[in-house]
């Protein structure tokens, strides 16, 4: 191949003349082409970053008549924290070298009796688990499922139908963006109130379930003084401090 | 008999396809490749199942800073949450990107100096060049002229350089989007006035295809919220977020993305009992 012969001319006439063939060495050539593509390997970003779409309410003051009220039934409030070890970073768990985030969540509107157990409970964000090949949910997913559940029946009837091929992915799409909104069916309000120590995780984690669960519904808020109290009651009961007065300052860059 | 001669045998070997086969893959990366931007810090975003791309043209990214893990800092949250602004045009077009940050700097400075009558800053044809070269800036506006006159790797060190009081954006203070904006809502506002210029066909000497990237950018920022982007690292605070949130809001921009990484059902980024 990087052989060329030569042919000279054809006429044999002066017997067999030597046959030239002139080597071409592609060594160096493979050596810089090979620099050139571990610079291009290193240079590039294959993967990219994937985005989470969010839309907040405008800041401007609403009327309390306005304001959408949420049916207590429907009302879900899942306050965020995330656990810190003792030199203000987020703790770690040893095992799976993730964040420990924890959710204290409640239904309804808040018991300001403080009275009740167990009205306040705590959950944890965990993936979902496989038992005899069935998806099975847990932590605070198998909650806020069960909340949505006439939502989600449809929307695992479209996933199987989609899997099948009789739906395409855009009609898919439409169908479960259609079913998250059906106001026939009976939806939860989530209110997402992040405390003090949340990290940013653990907003996205919060989110993601909304997404998961095709719970269309829901807010991000402040803790109010009653959601503290309400900690404060839990924290009374189980003897440990469960949420941490804010240890960073509040971060006012420059 | 004689000995059995032993041919002698050529070690050479022919690379023509080994080359063939490098120069194919150097195709490859140079056609594929984007190149990896220079960010002022490291962030390693959350990730969460959201399947959208981050659109590759038209997008302001705010990138906020994390706390110090290299442990090297006393109080690595003293670093924490500065916020720098990169602007992207169309990729294709090699000129947009500089174009769209040209136009953002002048519509900025024009508001800051208006709010700022006491102090206004001066931006000369060099320092606006030097701003058009920068893909991600992270300073107030008093100390902007300074930075841009630096030469580039001066101005990457200044802004590496976290522990500095004049790194990052400005984003305290003010609800109020008729009153005394602050540095970051004056890149909002100035994000949002050049879009929207751009698509009322106000501004001028621009090629059909850089106006038409900055009428996606409008559609992008204003309609579908794909066009801001915020980039936090796991560990940043919620205080911060939430305070960027709010100067977004406070600028009616309530729609936007969140940048995340991927991951599935199955894994969620915390622990199991």
């Amino acid at each position: 191949m990087a052989e060329v012969a030569q042919n000279d001319g054809g006429e044999k006439k002066k017997g067999a003349q030597k046959k030239m063939t002139i080597r071409v060495d592609f060594t160096p050539m493979v050596d810089m082409n090979m620099l050139l593509i571990t610079f291009f390997m290193l240079c590039t970003t294959m993967i990219k970053s994937q985005t989470l779409q969010i839309v907040l309410p405008s800041n401007e003051k609403v009327n309390k008549e306005q304001q959408n009220q949420a049916k207590e039934s429907e009302a879900i409030t899942l306050i965020l924290d995330t656990e810190y070890n003792d030199n203000n970073k987020p703790k770690v768990d040893g095992e799976t070298g993730k964040t420990i985030h924890n959710i204290y969540w409640y239904q309804g509107i808040a018991d300001t009796t403080f009275t009740k157990p167990d009205f306040i409970q705590k959950e944890q964000f965990v993936g979902d688990a496989r038992e005899n090949g069935v998806k099975v949910q847990q932590g605070i997913r198998k909650i806020l499922r069960k909340q949505n559940e006439a939502v989600m029946a449809n929307y695992e009837e479209y996933k199987t139908k989609w899997k099948n091929r009789e739906i395409t992915k855009e009609q898919f799409d439409s169908l479960a963006k259609k079913n998250a909104a059906d106001s026939t069916l009976s939806r939860p309000v989530v209110i997402i109130k992040p405390g003090p120590n949340t990290t940013y995780e653990g907003l996205i984690n919060a989110l993601d379930e909304m997404n998961i669960n095709q719970i269309s519904r829901y807010s991000i808020q402040l803790p109010t003084h009653t959601d503290t109290l309400l900690i404060q009651a839990l924290e009374k009961k189980s003897g440990e401090t469960i949420i941490r007065p804010t240890i960073r300052k509040s971060s006012n860059p420059s | 008999m004689g000995k059995a001669k032993i041919k002698k045998k050529s070690t050479f070997i022919d690379m023509t396809a080994m080359s063939d086969v490098t120069v194919l893959l150097l195709t490859f990366f140079m056609l594929t490749s984007t190149f990896l931007q220079k960010e002022p810090t490291i962030v390693y975003t959350p990730s969460s199942v959201s399947e959208e791309k981050v659109p590759v043209n038209n997008l302001v990214t705010i990138l906020v800073s994390s706390a110090d893990k290299s442990g090297k800092l006393e109080d690595p949250a003293a670093v924490e949450g500065k916020i720098f602004i990169s602007f992207t045009g169309d990729v294709d077009s090699t000129f947009s990107s500089g174009t769209i940050r040209g136009l953002m700097l002048d519509k900025a400075v024009g508001i800051y100096n208006e709010q700022h009558k006491t102090a206004p800053i001066e931006m000369t044809a060099a320092r606006r060049k030097a701003f058009m070269e920068t893909n991600m800036i992270g300073a107030p506006f008093a100390a902007l002229p300074a930075l841009l006159d630096m030469s580039i790797s001066e101005r990457d060190k200044v802004q590496g350089d976290l522990t500095r009081a004049d790194v990052g954006i400005p984003i305290n203070g003010n609800k109020d989007k008729e009153g005394r904006l602050n540095d970051f809502q004056v890149w909002l506002k100035a994000i949002y006035l050049v879009s929207k210029d751009i698509h009322d066909q106000k501004a001028d000497g621009l090629t059909a295809d850089e106006a038409k990237a900055l009428e996606d950018l409008y559609n992008a920022v204003t309609k579908d919220g794909r066009g801001i982007a915020i980039k936090a690292d796991k560990d940043t605070p919620f205080t911060t977020v939430e305070m960027i949130f709010d100067n977004l809001q406070t600028m009616s921009l309530n729609k936007f993305s969140l940048m995340t990484a991927l991951t599935s059902e199955e894994e969620v980024s915390s622990t199991a009992k």
